[in-house]
């Protein structure tokens, strides 16, 4: 599957930000807005989608989920190389998120749990296995204030 | 945070829409064996009650090599909503959570120059009134970032087109 990239133009732009705005919008509604055909909203769309560029996707809430606690933990690595600690880290469901980062840790994490119970059996049965975690500083979130989810790592489409 | 009643129907929706938002209610209809009708009157349920949401999400790492970067904000605790409330309003700033832990807010920036980020971190964040300490760390290589599952945020349901 070979994705070619491509370089997005004005009117490639035009149709990303009225698709931010209404995912769901048919391709007849944007060529009336920006003055183009449908054809033409169908495969600039289709180009875009190909090339691993766009996606046009509903995004769920945590609390669809049942997630109802979430927690970023900053993690120091020692005696083994952090991208495979990372890599283990985001095998579990419960990781929403893993980076390598620069700074005083090593490795960022997004949790998010059912409920305060399921932190044992994350801590307890899931972390502690994973060699070369030296700490885990967690910081629980009690509000989210601001949370933009439109920029992001967009994986090879399949089927 | 009550945990909504949602069936199975509403999870077969959201599991079709989160693969690909542009399928029509009629396909969906016809592939869940259901009507028209209720497709699309369970997902204005599900966007009413801010469930989901539909969104364009275009590539981080290609759209310019957009880098991105966790600060960690120490405030006065007295003054960490007010604080909050302000740094949301940096357009860079895509996340910002008030948390319990080493910090008390965490925000998430996304930058292509490292310029962008100090001057977010260092300038913004930093010289606003009861902000303590700031410290940053830029994301070198993602392992995991699921973008189908978020919090949102946003004011007011998203208008749907049938």
């Amino acid at each position: 599957m070979s994705a070619p990239t491509i370089t997005m133009d004005d009117i490639d732009r035009a149709i990303v930000a009225h698709l931010r705005k209404n995912g769901r919008a048919t391709n007849q509604q944007i060529a009336d807005i920006l003055g183009l055909t449908a054809a033409t909203v169908s495969s600039r769309i289709r180009r875009m989608e190909d090339a691993n560029a766009l996606r046009v996707v509903a995004v769920s809430d945590f609390s669809a989920h049942g997630y109802n606690v979430l927690l970023e933990v900053a993690i120091e690595v020692e005696g083994r190389p952090a991208s495979e600690v990372a890599e283990e880290l985001a095998k579990l469901p419960e990781v929403f998120a893993a980076h390598l980062v620069t700074g005083r840790y090593d490795i960022d994490v997004l949790v998010a749990l059912h409920d305060f119970d399921g932190l044992a059996d994350l801590m307890l049965n899931k972390l502690a296995k994973i060699h070369g975690i030296r700490s885990l500083v967690p910081a629980i979130a009690i509000d989210v204030v601001k949370y933009e989810f439109d920029v992001a790592p967009i994986e090879a489409k399949d089927g | 945070m009550a945990t909504p009643q949602l069936d199975d129907f509403d999870r077969q929706l959201i599991e079709v829409l989160g693969r690909d938002a542009r399928v029509s209610n009629r396909k969906i209809a016809a592939d869940l064996g259901v009507t028209e009708g209720t497709v699309r009157g369970r997902i204005r349920r599900l966007q009413q009650e801010k469930l989901i949401a539909f969104t364009a999400l275009t590539s981080l790492g290609t759209q310019g090599a957009v880098k991105l970067a966790f600060i960690a904000i120490q405030t006065e605790v007295d003054r960490v909503r007010a604080i909050a409330d302000e740094i949301a309003k940096i357009p860079k700033v895509t996340g910002v959570l008030i948390t319990m832990g080493r910090s008390n807010i965490i925000a998430i920036c996304l930058f292509e120059e490292l310029e962008e980020l100090v001057t977010v971190a260092s300038d913004q964040i930093l010289a606003m009134p009861g902000v303590h300490h700031v410290e940053t760390s830029i994301a070198v290589k993602t392992f995991k970032y699921n973008a189908r599952v978020v919090k949102i945020t946003g004011a007011g349901a998203i208008p749907e087109a049938d």
